[in-house]
């Protein structure tokens, strides 16, 4: 009679090799039972959560991860069922190709500061910083603030443009609370008006055109709309963001059933951090201990996990919830995967490129809706042909001829327009940098919303994970210590 | 209920109460289930003849799934054994302590392992780069190295 293979269950007492707990196939624990899985071609089986856990703790770790399947005995593979979607695939792998560039930009960016030092760095920075405030507000802008040529430049664009590519990386590697990363953009800003040559065509070209009508100008929507820079950049954006992570903690609540965790501010004293919203803030907890040690190629999961991964289990155990680790357990396989210094940083540089992209998508739609091209404040008027008056230059000589109550107006206009922040030169100019700006803001919600979805997927494929329960076929049937029931092959 | 690490380390701590330890292995403290001292000493021919130094071991919650913190003690006149793979504080560089640890291995395992590593040594000297190591040591000896031939 040919004899079925024993499996696990056929065991008359099983040992986890992880938990060393053991169970007898003849008594009856008052736990509920555990599932119990034989997942090599050795003798070792092991409570199947146990080994889930140990594999999922093996595969957060970069040096564990390549034996995170492997048996410790024998040395075969762990096959695991799980529903890993093709989505969920397709993010891995979207991420891996963003590693991979990410450290082909820290080693092409290594060479070239080897390569350009001093000066060359110099020179680097100060034209990424041109390079930037043009994609940020518009080649108009620019050739009225700074042009192409940089003997037209004002001194304090020789100190703002080389401090804004820094200014940019560095927002990336500050705590939630402080910078985001738009502001720099706003106020490390080269001067609001124009310079040299510009300067005497721009003002005798206010002073001549005296006749339109001031008031009416004033009031116009397209003067208070869009805010100036310096507003948005001080209150509007900062209040959005507040807004917007709010907002986004309760999509993060409903597609993961927890909530993010709460920033552990001044752990380090140092911090990476990704970006302005609370969904990284673990991961740069994790960043932050393995940073310092180097710059070339950071393999940081690898020394900064454990801490990480016991900060996040610790947590989930004290909450007693399940979900909150799993959550805990996704973003770090994830985060081992993203956490490259060079992706980071290159992805700041590129900051003024996506806004600038996105800005030109949002004029290209705003020719199809006019609602969007009144909210994006879009002016086609090219510099001089139909400029508004404002002060210095023809308020004088309207309020001069004013009677009294005319000029009490003019004084409350001009102190709202003051304090609104429109300065004349920002407010003539198709407003680049505020469909830029928007653009920008899009493109933050949509990543941070592939982010959200790539995290709810990761979770639900660790949830859905199963080891696959083998046979003991190929083992000795001799070695087991089998039930007294189980069929044996006669004598 | 007690945790998993604490159920897994009452059951070697039964173990080894029941069976005893391997030759030249001592168990000297487990008052409780965070930190547990051994002594250890190389038997037979070795470079290390009459040498017995202490080994601590630190359990955080995780553990089996976390390596344990494994060093030898240098306070109170003990000493670390001179090797190429033990710094001067204590701090042991071995592999099965970091990367390769697995929840297979269990305490008394891990100070057979150390045992060996010890025995078969060929030459008393501290590593290459102990001074440094030494001076920005982490708190952490899990941390110590990546790859050995332990």
């Amino acid at each position: 009679m040919a004899t079925r293979v024993p499996t696990v269950s056929d065991l008359r007492v099983k040992l986890c090799y992880i938990c060393r707990e053991e169970e007898r196939y003849d008594t009856s624990s008052d736990e509920p039972p555990r599932a119990w899985t034989h997942p090599c071609k050795c003798t070792l089986i092991a409570h199947e959560s146990c080994l889930l856990k140990w594999i999922e703790t093996s595969q957060g770790t970069t040096s564990r991860a390549p034996n995170a399947l492997k048996c410790p005995q024998c040395g075969s593979e762990y096959e695991l069922v799980s529903r890993e979607t093709l989505m969920l695939k397709a993010l891995n792998s979207g991420n891996k190709v963003f590693q991979k560039m990410g450290r082909l930009f820290t080693v092409f960016s290594a060479a070239t500061v080897v390569g350009v030092v001093g000066s060359g760095f110099y020179i680097l920075c100060t034209s990424y910083g041109a390079w930037a405030v043009r994609a940020f507000v518009g080649k108009e802008m620019f050739d009225t603030l700074l042009t192409d040529d940089p003997s037209n430049w004002p001194w304090t664009a020789f100190i703002n443009l080389p401090l804004l590519p820094i200014s940019l990386i560095l927002s990336r590697f500050q705590t939630v609370s402080s910078m985001p990363p738009l502001i720099p953009i706003l106020l490390v800003w080269p001067p609001a008006y124009p310079t040299g040559a510009q300067r005497r065509i721009l003002s005798d070209h206010w002073l001549s055109s005296t006749d339109s009508d001031l008031s009416s100008h004033l009031l116009s929507p397209a003067r208070s709309w869009p805010p100036s820079p310096v507003m948005f950049g001080l209150f509007v954006f900062p209040v959005v963001r507040i807004f917007y992570r709010h907002a986004f903690n309760r999509l993060y609540f409903w597609a993961l059933g927890t909530q993010p965790a709460v920033p552990q501010t001044g752990r380090m004293g140092f911090q990476l951090n990704e970006g302005p919203f609370v969904i990284r803030i673990r991961a740069n907890v994790q960043d932050g201990a393995g940073a310092p040690a180097g710059v070339d190629d950071v393999q940081n999961g690898q020394e900064a996990a454990p801490p990480a991964q016991v900060v996040a289990e610790a947590r989930a155990a004290e909450n007693q919830d399940p979900n909150a680790a799993a959550v805990a357990a996704a973003e770090h396989l994830i985060e081992v995967n993203a956490a490259s210094l060079g992706r980071r940083i290159g992805g700041a540089l590129l900051i003024p490129a996506i806004s600038n992209l996105m800005g030109t998508l949002l004029f290209h739609l705003s020719k199809r809706s006019s609602l969007l091209r009144m909210f994006l404040g879009v002016r086609n008027r090219p510099m001089g042909s139909s400029l508004v008056d404002t002060l210095p230059f023809s308020y004088k000589r309207e309020m001069e001829n004013a009677n009294f109550l005319k000029q009490f107006s003019l004084g409350l206009k001009l102190a709202t327009s003051a304090l609104w922040g429109n300065s004349r030169v920002w407010a003539e100019q198709d407003p680049v940098w505020w469909r830029n700006s928007i653009g920008l803001g899009l493109f933050v919600v949509a990543k941070d919303c592939i982010q959200l979805l790539h995290l709810y997927l990761a979770k639900r494929e660790l949830e859905s994970r199963h080891v696959k329960n083998r046979d003991f076929a190929g083992v000795d049937i001799r070695e087991l210590d089998l039930i007294p029931s189980f069929p044996r092959p006669p004598q | 209920m007690a945790s998993i690490s604490a159920r897994r380390l009452a059951k070697e701590l039964r173990e080894i109460e029941g069976e005893g330890c391997p030759v030249g292995i001592n168990l000297i403290k487990a008052d409780d289930f965070a930190t547990w001292w051994f002594t250890i000493e190389v038997m037979g021919d070795s470079l290390y003849q009459g040498e017995v130094h202490t080994l601590q071991f630190r359990f955080d919650p995780q553990y089996p799934i976390s390596s344990p913190a494994v060093q030898f003690l240098v306070t109170d006149g003990r000493t670390a054994p001179v090797h190429p793979h033990v710094y001067s504080n204590g701090h042991i560089c071995a592999s099965i302590l970091g990367n390769e640890w697995s929840p297979v291995l269990s305490v008394v395992a891990v100070c057979v392992t150390l045992q060996s590593m010890l025995a078969s040594c060929k030459k008393k000297e501290r590593p290459v780069d102990n001074d440094r190591y030494v001076r920005n040591a982490p708190d952490n000896p899990k941390k110590v190295c990546r790859f050995s031939d332990y």
